[in-house]
């Protein structure tokens, strides 16, 4: 800003008494205008044409680093199938997660709401022990229902599931053996 | 009698050939709106950090007073404060009279009368669900139609001026007024089905794109355009000082409106809008900081040699703070742009902290400055209550401080808890309800804030009341600045 003279222009007449200075462009500030001009093609040419980036590429990317990271859930649902059982401190322990997270749609004692019941005979998606895990883990997102695999650990999962199929078993008569039963899930 | 001495002379009074009456009609306009505009936000701001607000009844939930506060503040208080401070220099600076003094009645009842059935139609739900543009298609027509009489009557004075050189706040204006008109044409073209409801003639990814370009202009070309010119006339005129420089007038104007156009997508990033668009309104919204600095530099610069003035004259220090809250929000801006960085910010309450420093930091300020100004000068009269003046200033700059703080805070604490990861790859904050209750108090900082904001726009509509109720100055007698 070295350059300003500080001279008027003598333009006061035509804009109502306001005078104007003809001091140049502030140096720093054309400075900024041309290395932003000149970063947008960079930017833009680097972008799309040198690192060919698209926000697929970056989608891609970062899952294939999750992937590298944690192991796939198909993975951690197998490793934590065959720790499953239905145990006194299981149930405990998936009472409580149930009252956080899941009463809002399948109610307190169970007999459903938004989501189904646990109490009858019926399931939608399967019975056996694996098919509910596997329900609860990847959810029934078209339908309303969470994909708690994103939320809960497998041992949660495995905790509320416990809770669940033995609230089930109280109230239907079908044994605990039957439900845990090895062998191809029903559905 | 030019003031060229004293920017605080009252004198157009005495100048019979031009309009006064319409400016004090858009003046009292703009006042009155401005203050429901506020309550508004204030109450939508309660609303969200306390539901019993919302009341239970449909008519008063968050849902429906939302757009009916920006719909008041950006159209009614915003359009009104830029048609007062038109009205007002643009005869000065053509040295003519209007061209035709119906039709700028037939714009003031107009905008007011579509101002009014806006507050109508949004609570009763009646509503497009465009943002900004949320008014249903007869109210659209209306507004196009009251857009062209003031157009016509606007450009009709410029062809009658008495001025051979156009001052740039008219160059200002007129960026507005045709960028306006195009804008909310193309963005409201709907095939009505009944009186009340329409169907666009866009749609899914089109209709995202269209309705952006709109948004994003409709802060460009209605929340600063207009506004860089109502500084241009009112800044150099309250300090009494000549303008820093013409040239970066002229090449930050043309800079600014070419610009301006292309930096839509950066609304839409990560969306189904194609990449190379995203980068086009990115890139654009990168160069558009110098332009924008332009307008603060020549206005801070114009403030040279008046810095004594600013500590102690509330006009000045309004805009002062308006001014750097301009520069401030236009670098921040263009910074949300960055894909990155709009990854983070894209649906918190940073978004809404920005808005607000734009809005309540450059808009508000600037059009407060200017009205002080004028209220002595249009009705020839000292202000009632001088230091009421001051305190509003600090009630404003301290209550925008707090509502953006709180609204950064907010927003990167939010969009940092929704992305965070626990070690074994879920995310840390499972339940968004959570995330949701941590912001509370933030938003009663808002709340603060906001209402910090609101009393002082109260007191200055008191003082303003008082003000033009009072005894006008002896003739010819210099009104004291306040
Ligand atoms: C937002 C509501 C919602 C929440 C919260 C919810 N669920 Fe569900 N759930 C549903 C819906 C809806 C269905 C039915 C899906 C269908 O019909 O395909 C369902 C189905 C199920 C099923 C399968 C039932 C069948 O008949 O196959 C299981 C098991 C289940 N939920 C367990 C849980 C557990 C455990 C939790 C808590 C960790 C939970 N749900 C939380 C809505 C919910
Ligand atoms: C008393 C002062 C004000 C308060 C308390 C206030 C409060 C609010 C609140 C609570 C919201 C909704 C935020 C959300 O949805 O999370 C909002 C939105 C908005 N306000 Fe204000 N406001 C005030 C003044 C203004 C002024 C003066 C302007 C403009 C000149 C303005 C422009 C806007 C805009 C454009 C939005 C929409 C933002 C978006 O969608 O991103 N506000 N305001
Ligand atoms: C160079 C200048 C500016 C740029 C590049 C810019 C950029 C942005 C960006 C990136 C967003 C966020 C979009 C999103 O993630 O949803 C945004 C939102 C917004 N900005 Fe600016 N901004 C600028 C100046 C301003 C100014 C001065 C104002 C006010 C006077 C303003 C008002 C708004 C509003 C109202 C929104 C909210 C739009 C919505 O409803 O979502 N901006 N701006």
């Amino acid at each position: 800003m070295s350059k300003e003279t500080n001279r008027v222009l003598g333009h006061a007449d035509e804009s109502d008494g306001i005078e104007e200075y003809d001091n140049p462009l502030p140096d720093w500030w054309l400075g900024l205008f041309w290395f932003t001009i000149i970063w947008a093609f960079g930017y833009g040419i680097h972008y799309h044409f040198i690192a060919n980036r698209s926000q697929e590429s970056e989608l891609a990317a970062e899952m294939a680093a999750a992937d590298a990271r944690w192991p796939t859930q198909a993975e951690a649902m197998a490793a934590a199938l065959s720790e499953f059982a239905v145990t006194a401190e299981a149930v405990t322990a998936g009472e409580a997660i149930f009252t956080q997270y899941c009463v809002a749609c399948h109610s307190a004692d169970l007999s459903g709401g938004i989501g189904p019941s646990f109490l009858d005979e019926e399931w939608v998606h399967g019975g056996q022990a694996a098919d509910i895990l596997r329900t609860i883990t990847e959810g029934v997102p078209d339908k309303g229902m969470v994909p708690w695999g994103g939320i809960l650990s497998p041992e949660q999962i495995n905790q509320v599931g416990a809770y669940v199929m033995s609230k089930h078993s109280e109230a239907t008569g079908r044994s605990i053996e039957d439900i845990v039963a090895a062998g191809a899930p029903s559905a | 009698m030019e003031q060229s001495t004293s920017g605080t002379v009252a004198t157009p009074a005495s100048r019979p050939d031009y309009d006064m009456d319409i400016v004090k009609k858009f003046f009292t306009a703009t006042v009155v709106w401005g203050i429901v505009g506020m309550l508004v936000g204030v109450v939508i701001a309660l609303q969200l950090a306390w539901r019993p607000a919302n009341l239970g009844l449909p008519w008063t939930t968050f849902g429906r007073l939302r757009p009916l506060h920006t719909n008041a503040v950006v159209f009614a208080f915003g359009g009104n404060v830029v048609f007062t401070g038109i009205y007002h220099s643009m005869q000065r600076l053509l040295k003519t009279r209007m061209w035709n003094d119906t039709l700028s009645r037939i714009h003031f009842w107009g905008w007011q009368l579509i101002i009014v059935a806006a507050a109508v139609t949004l609570p009763l739900g009646l509503t497009q669900s465009k943002e900004y543009a949320e008014l249903i298609w007869p109210i659209d027509v209306a507004i196009t139609l009251v857009w062209v009489v003031f157009a016509v009557n606007f450009f009709a004075t410029v062809a009658i001026r008495k001025v051979e050189h156009m001052y740039v706040a008219i160059w200002f204006y007129m960026s507005f007024v045709i960028t306006i008109a195009v804008l909310h044409i193309v963005n409201s073209l709907v095939i009505p089905a009944t009186l009340f409801r329409s169907y666009p003639i866009y749609a899914g990814l089109t209709d995202a794109l269209v309705q952006w370009w709109y948004g994003h202009n409709a802060v460009g070309f209605f929340l600063t355009t207009p506004f860089l010119g109502l500084m241009y006339y009112y800044l150099p005129r309250a300090a009494d000082r000549p303008v820093y420089s013409y040239r970066l007038s002229i090449i930050h104007f043309w800079a600014l409106v070419f610009l301006y156009i292309w930096a839509g997508p950066h609304h839409l990033l990560y969306s189904a809008l194609p990449d190379w668009a995203q980068t086009l309104g990115m890139v654009f919204s990168i160069m558009l900081i110098a332009p924008s600095w332009g307008g603060m530099l020549n206005g801070l610069l114009t403030l040279k040699g008046a810095w004594d003035r600013v500590r102690t004259d509330p006009i000045l220090k309004f805009m002062v703070v308006a001014v750097s809250f301009y520069g401030m929000s236009t670098f921040e801006g263009p910074m949300m742009s960055i894909r990155a960085v709009n990854g983070l910010a894209h649906y918190t309450n940073w978004v809404i902290g920005h808005v607000h420093s734009g809005a309540l930091g450059w808009v508000g300020m600037i059009s407060f400055g200017m009205l002080y100004w004028m209220v002595q000068n249009i009705w020839n009269r000292p202000l009632a209550y001088p230091s009421w003046a001051s305190h509003h200033f600090w009630l404003a700059t301290i209550g925008i401080v707090i509502y953006t703080v709180a609204m950064w805070a907010a927003g990167l604490m939010e969009g940092l808890q929704w992305r965070a990861l626990d070690d074994a790859g879920r995310l840390a904050n499972p339940i968004f309800l959570d995330i949701t209750h941590r912001l509370n108090p933030f938003l009663w900082l808002r709340v603060v804030g906001g209402s910090m904001y609101l009393v002082g726009a109260v007191m200055m509509g008191i003082n303003f009341w008082k003000t033009i109720r009072g005894p006008s100055a002896p003739a010819g007698a210099r009104v004291e600045g306040v």
